[in-house]
């Protein structure tokens, strides 16, 4: 750039020259600026305010009286002071960790494994599952939960009468709502079921960009295809995989309408909260907005907590020069 | 062939633009507009009643028109919280009679004047219970909706039984024969075990209650000795004659999907069951009321039903278009859907009606829907029918349990 | 040659059988949607009807308002993606390809803004909307729906754009054009694939989004195809399982279109991914 620029002004009238030369210099470090300024006023004009008031909430008594009075009780951290001293936090944010580190690695894990199965096959089977992927990702999250529930529903789901079927064992009028163990896990299956595609595909679309030379060099060398991926195609998948990750913990930290409508407002209780349904349930079933505010500030806490370690590579990676 | 796609996307922005704002500029224009908020039942049940009721008000009230916006029940509420917080509440709205106290003792309504509303006097009692608060007048009870028993009328004549059951002990007796020769999975009488709806009722029969005041204060009643009377009562009759699961509630299953399904002889729930029992046995449905413990009394239902309240920033004249909604001939039409009416004196003779002659509602407290969204009386329930607790110290537990919560805790 | 097509046809197969297993409840959906009302409920699920029917397709098409929502879901999240994805695009370049001071953090903004539960948003955002008269109006949920569309695209983008190598950045500069320019000569086709998969991304999370939808708008007349579908779940009566099949069929035919009117890009980058040195 600025060799081009160079020869341009020392071709330019000599009156000119130094004008063009500070004009040019202003436009090329406001360039930047310039291009994400359009992002920054479109989310500022929006959730400026919404952010504000979040954390103003969260800082105020506000139930639904003060909520049509328009006006609030000033209490500090008491909120705060309220759900941190709740055992029922405590134990709902383990439970969320744990729910969080099984379903990101599940869906990270499965959906490389799906992408790399991508490359390998005929072009009509590829066409085949990518679109079965995208129809599942197509599927609104609340069908997806009603299908899910008559799957595996106790009078006549095809899930219990399948295993059934198989011989798995006597599944009739199995009710996998039961414990709280297996409701969890059946929305482990349904929200992993749910995120494949997007990271599959994603996934798939990175490892278009590695070059075909270096792979097809590094076989023809004799290495082992755990050695051709670890060397060759996972350092250009690093940035989309932290992407995927960091992304993932933030989705299923937070998740709530899968566990709230596949268990079902008659079976939600402390013991089979996740944070997202515990947040609704203490700040909007409740009405009790400036303690939602105050949950809410602290799920950022906890979630930025947790990815903090692949945040803090994925902004450190591609530093220019 | 890239810059087409890029002023192929421009142009559809910008085309996108145009149609957003076009639409967004109407909204400005109508001052004279009263806003409605009834639930999708009232569009898909009777629409020509509300037409005409719309015609009524823009008759009385010449400029203005009315805009009926129908709501979901899963999430009327968060709606209304957001207008609320903005000041643009509707002119009407319709509220679930269990959803009314919470947003009474908050302030969300315009005090109403009772006596201008048809009927008002001999409103149902379980419903006007719901409409007031601290003496005054917030809602007009809309409709209601009883429970009652839908059963297989092949099942029961190839049992041997001849006559309908007025009392429990004929009503379990029945059960016992239907359950002779039944295949695995098949309940004579299905009841989910947590339907509270049911169980309540037993308790609300032998005179118990779920909570009861003094003092200004609430406390649970559940471990009184008449309400453990009927939860023993409540036991006894599922565990003799529903297989259904004692941990679901009543939507996972549906009855009416069970039944369709050939496993139940019986099933309890509004009368609009019968629109679902599928086409294989809806020549052998019929309807009777259940028995209380009794003879020749009803069991106590409960009255689930629906009121309509005008929003403390909604224009003062959703209270003229309730007046047309709630009148004399309104109801009339209501209860010709199948509806029970909002007054005694309306009352007809058909099943539904017959059935809301002993009726119990809940506690009328602030707190009530906490209650609920806690499923304590769910677990309850379930504790009971499992076996885990006996039936004293379980309702001991959610007697407790209810009191701290009615109160505020 | 033969044990190469060997382990392909291996593949293919595995292919298959994942299709199936991951399809399944799709499948599920789409067979109810054609089956008679008693086959729904039946004891024994069958695996479709032998007996299909279209009645459930007919009742949904026919509900009042039907075909005014898919035209405003159409506009609502069309003119997001396309501003969504042009604006993140520029974004992500400059925070992928230029150094700026404050850009570290406007990448952690851009990431810490998604972290945020969206719950708790509901309320502010449609008090701040409601002062611009943007309730009730496609464009108040366009803006809406771009707040949450721009963080998530601005970050996986310039994860994309970071990939490219500068090489290839420099070899088009020597040819006089301006360093934006430049970039985006180059950058559009090798981003191609992240282009993608990224709009498909925003417009299946716009195109399925519920709950701001119905929160902000009120008329029938100017609901989303989401919103439309809700109204099959929210009676307190009986819920018409065949006709709610049909509608979710229907509504994810569009998404399934798009993607593949744009899945070509995806597998463009392999032929054009070389680096020549």
């Amino acid at each position: 750039m600025s060799q081009a620029e160079g020869t341009a002004v020392a071709a330019g009238a000599p009156g000119l020259r130094r004008r063009r030369f500070s004009r040019g210099r202003f436009l090329r470090g406001s360039v930047p600026y310039g291009l994400i300024v359009p992002v920054a006023a479109a989310i500022g004009a929006i959730l400026g305010y919404p952010l504000y008031s979040l954390v103003r909430l969260s800082l105020q008594h506000y139930g639904l009286f003060e909520l049509i009075s328009h006006r609030g009780q000033w209490v500090g951290l008491d909120n705060f002071r309220s759900v941190l001293g709740d055992a029922v936090f405590w134990h709902t944010l383990l439970r969320t960790v744990v729910f969080t580190a099984v379903n990101v690695s599940a869906t990270i894990v499965l959906g490389t494994l799906v992408a790399l199965l991508l490359v390998r096959v005929s072009a009509w089977a590829r066409l085949l599952l990518t679109g079965g992927l995208v129809l599942v990702w197509a599927t609104p999250v609340v069908v997806a939960v009603q299908i899910w529930y008559w799957m595996t529903n106790f009078q006549n789901g095809v899930v219990n009468y399948v295993l059934t079927k198989l011989r798995v064992g006597d599944f009739f009028q199995h009710d996998w709502y039961a414990t709280t163990f297996s409701q969890l896990g059946l929305v482990t299956t349904l929200v992993v079921w749910g995120a494949l595609p997007f990271v599959a595909i994603s996934v798939y679309a990175s490892l278009a960009q590695v070059p075909r030379e270096l792979v097809e060099a590094a076989e023809i060398d004799g290495a082992r295809p755990w050695r051709v991926f670890l060397d060759v195609i996972f350092p250009i998948l690093r940035p989309i995989l932290l992407i995927l990750t960091s992304l993932s913990i933030i989705w299923d930290f937070g998740v709530f309408t899968q566990p709230f409508l596949l268990i079902g407002q008659s079976h939600i209780h402390p013991g089979n909260y996740l944070m997202g349904v515990y947040l609704f349930e203490e700040g909007y079933v409740k009405t009790d907005f400036g303690r939602g505010a105050a949950i809410s500030l602290l799920m950022l806490l906890m979630v930025s907590a947790m990815s903090v370690v692949y945040v803090r590579k994925m902004v450190r990676m591609g530093d220019v020069e | 062939m890239r810059s087409r796609v890029f002023v192929a996307a421009i142009a559809a922005v910008a085309l996108g633009v145009v149609a957003a704002t076009a639409s967004a500029g109407e909204q400005r224009a109508q001052a004279n507009k009263l806003t409605v908020w009834l639930q999708i039942d009232a569009q898909s049940g009777w629409p020509d009643l509300v037409a005409s009721v719309n015609q009524q008000f823009q008759k009385d009230h010449p400029g203005w028109t009315v805009d009926v916006q129908y709501q979901n029940w899963t999430d009327h509420l968060q709606k209304f919280d957001a207008t609320l917080a903005g000041s643009n509440t509707p002119d009407v709205i319709e509220m679930g009679n269990t959803e009314m106290t919470k947003y009474m003792a908050a302030g969300a309504f315009q005090q109403l004047d009772k006596s201008t509303f048809d009927n008002s006097a001999n409103w149902l009692k379980g419903l006007a219970a719901s409409a007031s608060f601290g003496g005054k007048t917030y809602g007009v009870p809309y409709y209601a909706g009883s429970r009652l028993a839908t059963y297989r009328t092949d099942l029961f004549k190839k049992a041997g039984i001849k006559k309908l059951p007025t009392s429990l002990a004929e009503l379990t007796a029945d059960g016992q024969k239907l359950m002779k020769g039944a295949k695995k999975g098949f309940s004579p009488i299905y009841i989910a075990g947590e339907d509270w709806y049911v169980a309540m009722a037993f308790v609300y029969d032998y005179g118990g209650s779920i909570a009861r005041t003094h003092a200004g204060k609430w406390i649970g009643n559940l471990d009184s000795a008449a309400s453990i009377k009927g939860l023993t009562a409540f036991k006894n009759l599922f565990l003799t004659t529903s297989r259904a699961s004692k941990t679901t509630d009543e939507t996972h299953p549906n009855p009416y999907d069970v039944y369709a399904q050939g496993n139940a002889g019986v099933i309890i729930g509004p009368s609009w069951f019968t629109c679902c029992t599928g086409a294989k046995y809806k020549a052998d449905t019929a309807q009777f009321v259940l028995p209380s413990h009794t003879k020749g009394q009803p069991l106590p239902g409960f009255l689930g039903g629906s009121d309509l309240a005008v929003p403390v920033t909604g224009n003062k004249l959703g209270a003229d278009w309730i007046k047309d909604f709630t009148s004399t001939s309104s109801e009339k039409t209501l209860q010709a859907k199948g509806n029970i009416p909002n007054a005694t004196n309306l009352l007809g003779t058909s099943i539904n009606e017959r059935a809301a002659a002993r009726s119990w509602f809940v506690p009328t407290a602030k707190h009530w829907v906490d209650v609920e969204n806690g499923n304590i009386l769910r677990n309850m329930l379930s504790q009971i029918l499992t076996g885990k607790l006996s039936v004293k110290q379980a309702a001991a537990s959610a007697s407790d349990n209810i009191t701290s919560v009615l109160n505020g805790a | 040659m033969n044990p190469r097509r060997a382990t392909r046809a291996g593949w293919n197969t595995v292919a298959v059988v994942l299709f199936v297993l991951m399809v399944f409840p799709v499948f599920w959906m789409i067979s109810t949607a054609f089956k008679p009302d008693d086959q729904i409920v039946s004891a024994d699920p069958s695996w479709f009807s032998l007996h299909p029917t279209i009645a459930h397709f007919r009742a949904a098409i026919d509900t009042p308002f039907f075909w005014t929502d898919v035209k405003n879901s159409l506009i609502i999240v069309c003119t997001t993606v396309v501003i969504s994805i042009g604006l993140a695009f520029l974004a992500a370049i400059a925070l992928a390809k230029y150094r700026f001071s404050g850009r570290k953090l406007f990448i952690v903004l851009m990431i810490g803004i998604q972290m945020l539960p969206q719950a708790g948003l509901i309320i502010p955002l449609y008090v701040v909307l409601a002062r611009y008269h943007q309730v009730n109006a496609l464009t108040g949920v366009i803006l809406t729906y771009m707040t949450f569309a721009l963080p998530f695209s601005v970050w996986t983008l310039r994860g994309f754009i970071i990939n490219i190598p500068r090489e290839l950045e420099e070899a088009a500069m020597v040819d006089g054009s301006t360093r934006l320019g430049a970039f985006v000569k180059i950058l559009l086709p090798l981003a191609a694939p992240g282009l993608v998969a990224t709009s498909v991304f925003a417009f299946i999370t716009s195109w399925n989004e519920y709950i701001f939808a119905r929160v902000l708008l009120n008329d029938q007349g100017k609901q989303t195809l989401t919103v439309w579908l809700s109204y099959f779940l929210g009676s307190s009566r009986h819920t018409d399982w065949g006709a709610l099949m049909a509608g979710s069929t229907l509504t994810a035919i569009p998404v399934l279109v798009f993607f593949l009117l744009v899945q070509r890009k995806i597998a463009f980058g392999l032929t054009a991914g070389a680096v020549k040195a």
